[in-house]
This record gives C-alpha cells, structure tokens and sequence, in this order.
C-alpha cells in the first residue's frame, strides 16, 4: 500500500506536466522535447528565491511564471516563426530537441553538476488508508487537484476554454469562426507553461534533491501518459499520468525498483505501435 | 613528435567512425526521411558485438571480473562482420514504428524512447554486457602479433577505417542514385503520395534502417577495437542528436554533407575540445558542447536549413536548353507551347491494345466511413464502367474525396466491399492497388518538392528494374538504359503538357496551376488501369482544363478508365457520362448530366445550391 502512495504522488505531479504537454500539442501540434528543460529551469529558479529566504511555498510563484513565460517565449519566438515556414513536422520537434540542450545544459553550465534542495519541512506523517504520506506530500497532491479541477472547469465552462478546445480541433475552421486563434494559441502556451513551471517546481520538491539533468528523461514519462490517453486529449493525459505514475511505482514494489520505469517504456511503445491516437481516441481524417 | 602522430590517428579514426555513422543516418533521414531519434543504438549494438565476438569466454577473461554474453574469440574480420549483421538486425523490431499509419514525429519518438529504454536495460542488468561499468579490454584485432600501441599500427587502423568509409560512401552512393534512391525521397518528401504510387512504404523504411544499421553497427565495431571499451555512458540518447546536428549542418540529402558534418560537428566539437583544461568547475566545458550542438541545431535550422552542402539538384533531362523561365500560370502561353494533340499516348503509357467493352471494372458494394462515430459515408455502392470517364459531384462535405480516397484505399473503409476487376480488394493496402492499376491524385498539393519535375514524372512508372533495393544494388548496367527509356518517354509527355523548360526545376517552386499539371502527368505515367482523379481542374485555367478533358476522353478511348471528382459542372457536362451524385455520404442518383438536370431531388441538392 506504501507504493500506492508512491504512485499517487508521482501519478499527480505527472499528471500536472502531462495536461500542459498535451495541451501544447493540441494547440500548434507540437511535440515540445524541450518541455522537460523549462521544468527544471523552473525548479532552479524557486530553488534560488528559496536560497534568498523566500519560504518553499512562497518561491512556487516564481517557478510558475518562470514556466509560463520561457514557455511562452518559445513558442513566440521559435516554433512559431519556423512553422510559418510550413516546414516538415519533424524540423519543429527536431528544433525543440536542440532548444532542451540549451536549456538543459545551459542551466548547468550556470548552477554546476551538483544536488540541490529545498529548505523545506516533510512535515508530519499521516496515515491513511494504509498510506504514509507526509505533510509536504498532502499539500502537493492538493495543489495538483485544486489545478486539475481548475484546468477542467477552464476547458469546460469558459469561452476561452471553448476556444481552446476549437482551435484544437480545427486551427483554420476555429479562425474562421471568429476565434482570435493567435491569442488563444498564445494563452494556451501561456498556461500550459504555467503548469510545466508548476510540476517543476513540485516534481523537484517530491524528488528532494534535484540537479540541472534530473528532469531529462522524464519526457519519456509525459510522452507515454500522453500517448496513452490521446495526444492533443487533457482528460486523456489525466488518465495517461495516474495509469504511469501508479503502474510504475506499484511495479517497482514488486519486481526490480531500477527497471521501475520499463513498464512507461512498454506503455508508450505498446501504444504508438498499436493505438497511436490513444485507448480511447480514433484516427483524425486526413 | 611522437604525442602528435598518435593524437593525429586519433583523430583519422573518430573522423572515420564519424563520417561512416552520419553517412548511415543521413541514408534514413536525409533521403528516406526516416527520423531515427535512437541511431546510436544501432552503433552501440555494433560496438558491444564485435567485443563480445572477439573476447574470450567471460568466465575465463581475467579472472572472470566482468560478464557478458558470447565471448567467441573470433578473429577479425568476423566480429566487425558480425557488428554489421547485429546492427542490421536490430532494425527490425522498429518496422512497426515506420509502417506508412504512423506520423513521421510520432516514430521518432518511439526509437528516441526505444533508445533510452535500451540504455536503461543494459545498465541495470548486469549479466548481458556487464552493466553500467561496460566491457573493457576489448581485443584490437591482430594484437596478439602485432603491437596496437605502436604508431605504425595505429596509422593502419586508421588507413582501414578510412578504406571501408570510402567503401561505404560508394555503396550508399550506388543505392541513392538510382530509380531505387529516387523513389526513397520520394517517399521523405510526401509519403502518402508515394504510397499513392505504389511504393511500399514499410518495406522500404524498414530496408534502409536495415541498411544505415548494420553501417552505423561497423562503425562501432571500428570505434570499439580502437578504445577497447564500451560502456551505457558512451551512448545516451543524447548522442544520437550530436549525428543530427551534423547532418543538417554538413547537409541533409549530401553524402558529402554528412562526411563534412562529421569532421566539423562531432570530431571538431568532441575530439578537438577534449584536452581543453577544466575551468571553474568540472561539468563546464561538457555543459557548454551541448549548449554548442543545440545553437548548432536551432541556427542552421533557421539560416541554413539545407546545410553547407545542400542536396544536389539531379539533372535527368537533357532536353530544356534554356533556363527555367519563372513560375507562370498564364494558361494561353502553355497552351501555345504544348501539344497535347500530338501525344501518342498508346506507346507513352503502355496502353497496349484498346479493347472497350464498357464491363464494370471498379465496383463498391455497401462501402461506409465513419470518423469518430460521425458517419461521413454510407451505403456506397457504385459501379464503374471500363473505359469510361465517370464523374461525381456533389456539395462540400458529401463524402466525394473520402469516397475516392476508400476505393485507392489511402483511408481504410469501415464498412463494404470493393471489387477491382471481380477481385475483392477491400483488404488490400493502397500500394499494392497502385501495382495493380488503381491510381488516384490529390486535392492538395502533393508534387514531391525536392525532387524536380522530371524526376515527379520518372519516379511513377511502375515495374522500374532499378527501383528495389536489389536491383539498385546491381548498378547503371543493370538499369541505366532502361531509366534513360523512361526519361525520354517523361521528356514527350511534358513537351506535350508545354512545361518542357522546367524539367529540371524543383516541383515544389513551380506555380500552383503548374503542380497541378505536374500531378496529372505524374499519375498517367503510372500507367493506371483506373485513375481516380480528385478535383484535377482546380486551379487550372478553363481553357486548359478543356484541353486536358480532351485528353482524358482520348484516353477513355484507348483504354483507361477515368472517375473523376469534380466541382466545375462545365467539366461534367463536356466530358463525364455517366455522372454519379453524391450527397449526405450516399448516392443519390446516378446518370448523365441532361438526366440529372431533370432530376428534382439532384437540382435541389446540388445543382442550385
């Protein structure tokens, strides 16, 4: 049961990063690579507000519109103008393959190779339902679902949210419709970076000690969620992120704990191999 | 002095190795458009073959102090051979990730995932290849008579590793630069339409990432005789991006390219930099290399997304002595030009003999489509008629173009059967309906933008003896006289169509009326039994567009049966008999066009609205 507990932390947090993954390919059809280098800038830059003696919690902020706004930058300032170029699909993903270098390494050429940590509490350990979780988890996992719950009440009952949903579907018929699709692609950035800050900043709180490369691979995470509940879906990355956080965490209690994350591997390999457009999902027209 | 000459043999052989992996990647990506995000696998593979191929048995090597499987001691050349089959070899789980369903992007991120995922096995499980601390003392071949430290040995290797690049060079040379090579970029510049005529797109992935496998496999087998170690370190995912950055900066589609982005990106950048002192912290340096190859990516991808050396342009055509004149669409200077009169089509397009006796040719029975549970075609059953031009019409959204796209089978049907010639071909994939004679255009753009006009129409004739792996393999003799045929035969539908001055200019800057031209000669020298045509008149002048009817009616006579989707009702009137109208995903009537003018349900549906 302890592992469930394991699972449900790491099913959370991913499920944050997944949503604004998604969310990225919904909206410009992008697989952003470099999504898990702007996770850990983020990181870094709460941890150094954090260092400066803001509290933990009261640094998250900072990693939040550190995500939104190199999120949104990237998207302004990169993807964009090599998409207006109509290129292969693959030149964009292959772009954001250099862009996670430079995020990636740059971040360490500036903070070096070594672990870092948040000043922070574990707080006290509850136990529920035959779970152990501390304080400092609780919190998290209420963060994730207050998000959650707020990204669904977005998509659901907001115009913006409606936009969203229609530029998602069709780019060219939303614009057509009177939809400002560029605002509304832009917004979308704006926010999903604004998750990608946040499950930064939680995901290295979850981990303890973090350094500039902790988060390299955890795009094979966000891709197999992704790929398991739909590209382009956030209920589906919802789904996505608690199958892999609790199928790799439970697997890990019962067979070898460093082959933990195989079972993501499979998942994603199963499912670009037989279902490409998700459990639930069906093959777009062309 | 001495110092020098070693370090100077080090550099010959990573440049090799280098040179000879980026010539294996830029074989899939840079002319088969096959993203492969996890080729370092492939070398690595190759690499931990021929060391377990040349080592003794584990138990027995030094104490027994590392593990791994095999241990055969074979002398060289086996294991480097050896390295080539297992790389090639591994290639071959991946032919579902390159199946023609899967978007380009999607696959790449399956063999970058594969890559890491491999990566973490071999690490955590000791006993395959020893674990994350690798396999060292691997033997160098002949050391036993022949001192591997020496200077004169080590410029050897060197000489070796640079003989078999210039050997590999040539080979994927020889493969690249026939019909074969042709019909690969082809496929990397629009792959449903290569599909569309009749390239089998899986096989020909899965061939070439046989093939840049077992080359990618050598060169590790090179690389690991020369360190004599290899380890989960040397070949992290991330590898496989730095053999990227040198291709798009060497040059996508060039060998040359590759061999220049080898030396420049991961010899200049790793090798050269390798003896730069540590400054103020240890990660630095290697922190700053791959901020270096990521700039290198994002930069060249924007200022020079060709590369250094762009893809060279293939000159087929002889024929056009003056230049390309610039993209036109004037209608009357191409008809003044051309003259679609004098083609002879029946020796062109291999028609043979014409033999019309109007038997139903193309059928559908019950033929459904629905996408996410909205049914966008319903209970289709039509039949087509040998040697007749059929049109269909009806409004935006009837179900025409996914209609036409079910019987060529770019879009599987969900429901009904259709019958090619009596045969049941339903289940059948689009290329190989293609081979048989079902030939459809596009909508959309969908000229082969790399690849010039003449090479557009050349790349489409069915039955090339120079357009498979093997046959590519046999060279010019076998196919050179065969492919110039072809050309020549090419060169007389142009001239026919008035576009002769741009044989050997790109497809993809030609005008959109000009594409569209382009897709219609294209798909006749596909020498169709049946050709579907979906809305070929758009963007074409209406003169024009006449001219060419006349020629689709001249080519019902002589045998070729035509369906064509049209939304130019003058087109149908002039041209199509019998018409089929489509409205709502269902046939609505059928007949010719003064038939369907006195039909109210087809006037209300269609012709007024």
């Amino acid at each position: 049961m302890s592992s469930f507990g394991f699972g449900l932390m790491t099913a959370a947090v991913l499920a944050i990063a997944t949503v604004g993954f998604t969310m990225q390919f919904a909206v410009t059809n992008v697989l952003n690579l470099a999504y898990g280098s702007i996770m850990i800038n983020s990181a870094f830059v709460a941890y150094y507000a954090n260092a400066h003696g803001v509290t933990a919690w009261a640094s998250l902020p900072f990693g939040v519109a550190t995500g939104a706004a190199a999120s949104w930058a990237l998207n302004r300032f990169v993807f964009t103008p090599f998409q207006r170029r109509n290129p292969a699909p693959i030149t964009v993903v292959i772009v954001a393959l250099g862009v996670d270098l430079i995020g990636t390494f740059g971040l360490q050429a500036i903070v070096g190779g070594s672990y870092v940590s948040y000043h922070q509490s574990q707080g006290h350990e509850y136990h529920i339902v035959g779970m152990f979780l501390s304080g400092l988890q609780l919190i998290i996992l209420a963060i994730c679902a207050v998000v959650l719950v707020t990204i669904h009440w977005l998509l659901r009952y907001t115009r913006l949210g409606k936009a969203m949903r229609a530029t998602s579907a069709n780019p060219n018929l939303a614009r057509n419709s009177g939809v400002k699709t560029q605002f509304i692609i832009s917004t979308t950035w704006l926010i999903s970076g604004a998750l990608c800050g946040l499950a930064g900043v939680v995901f290295a709180m979850n981990t303890g000690v973090f350094e500039a490369t902790s988060a390299q691979l955890y795009i094979v995470l966000l891709l197999a969620a992704m790929f398991l509940g739909g590209p382009g879906e956030p209920y589906g990355a919802m789904f996505g992120a608690l199958v892999i956080g609790l199928s790799t965490e439970i697997s890990a209690a019962y067979v070898n704990p460093q082959y933990k994350e195989v079972i993501a591997f499979v998942a994603l390999l199963g499912m670009l191999t037989f279902r490409p457009y998700g459990i639930f999902g069906s093959e777009k027209t062309l | 002095m001495s110092a020098y000459a070693f370090y100077f043999a080090t550099i010959l052989i990573y440049a090799a190795v280098d040179a000879m992996a980026c010539l294996a990647l830029n074989v899939e990506f840079g002319f088969a458009g096959i993203s492969n995000f996890g080729f370092i696998i492939f070398q690595s593979a190759g690499a931990y073959a021929a060391a377990v191929l040349s080592m003794p048995r584990a138990a027995t090597s030094n104490g027994g102090f590392q593990s791994y499987i095999l241990g055969w001691s074979l002398p060289w050349p086996l294991p480097w051979i050896g390295a080539a089959v297992v790389g090639g070899l591994l290639a071959l789980p991946f032919v579902f990730l390159v199946g023609k369903r899967l978007r380009g992007d999607f696959a790449a991120v399956g063999l970058l995932v594969s890559a890491v995922l491999l990566n973490v096995l071999v690490k955590d499980f000791v006993p395959f290849l020893n674990g994350a601390a690798g396999i060292s003392i691997v033997p160098a071949p002949f050391q036993s008579i022949w001192n591997p430290q020496g200077v004169a040995y080590q410029f050897a290797y060197g000489g070796v590793a640079i003989v078999l690049t210039i050997l590999v060079y040539f080979l994927l040379r020889r493969i690249t630069e026939s019909p074969y090579g042709r019909s690969l970029r082809a496929m990397r510049d629009n792959d449903i339409v290569a599909d569309s005529l009749g390239k089998n797109l899986r096989l020909n992935r899965t061939s070439m990432l046989v093939l840049g496998g077992a080359v990618a496999g050598l060169s590790g087998a090179i690389l690991v005789g020369f360190i004599s170690l290899w380890a989960p370190g040397a070949w992290g995912y991330a590898e496989t991006i730095v053999f990227f950055a040198a291709i798009i900066v060497g040059g996508a589609g060039n060998h040359k390219g590759a061999i220049l982005g080898a030396i420049l990106v991961p010899v200049g950048f790793e090798e050269a930099t390798r003896y730069i002192p540590p400054l103020a912290n240890p990660t630095l340096v290697p922190s700053l290399q791959w901020v270096a190859i990521g700039l290198l990516i994002v930069l060249f991808l924007w200022f020079r997304p060709d590369g250094i050396l762009p893809e060279r342009r293939r000159i087929l055509s002889r024929k056009p002595t003056a230049p390309p004149l610039p993209p036109s669409d004037d209608p009357d200077a191409l008809i003044q030009i051309g003259n679609l009169e004098g083609l002879d089509f029946g020796h062109l397009l291999r028609l043979g003999e014409p033999t019309n006796d109007h038997r139903v040719i193309l059928s559908t029975q019950g033929l459904s489509k629905s996408f996410n549970g909205v049914t966008v075609v319903e209970d289709v059953s039509i039949e087509i008629r040998q040697g007749r031009v059929t049109g269909m019409i009806g409004p935006n959204g009837a179900g025409k173009s996914t209609t036409l796209a079910m019987l060529a089978g770019t879009l599987p049907s969900s429901a009904g059967r259709i019958f090619l010639e009596g045969e049941d071909i339903t289940a059948m994939s689009s290329h190989k309906r293609a081979q048989a004679g079902l030939v459809r255009t596009f909508q959309l753009a969908s000229e082969f933008k790399k690849l010039t006009v003449m090479e557009n129409l050349v790349s489409a004739i069915p039955n090339q003896s120079g357009d498979s792996f093997w046959g590519s393999l046999r060279g010019r003799r076998h196919w050179g006289s065969e492919d110039k045929a072809n050309i020549e035969r090419a060169e007389e539908v142009l001239e026919g169509f008035g576009l002769t001055q741009y044989a050997n200019a790109y497809a993809g800057g030609l005008s959109g009326g000009q594409r569209r031209l382009v897709e219609i000669m294209r798909s006749l020298l596909a020498e169709p039994k049946v050709l579907l045509l979906d809305e070929p008149m758009a963007g074409v002048h209406p003169n024009l567009a006449h001219k060419i009817g006349d020629q689709l009616t001249r080519l019902s006579e002589g045998g070729m049966t035509i369906l064509m989707v049209e939304h130019e009702l003058a087109i149908m009137d002039a041209f199509c008999d019998p018409v089929i109208v489509l409205a709502e995903g269902r046939v609505l009537a059928e007949g010719t066009m003064a038939e369907l003018r006195q039909m109210p349900e087809v006037v209300e549906a269609y012709l007024v609205g």
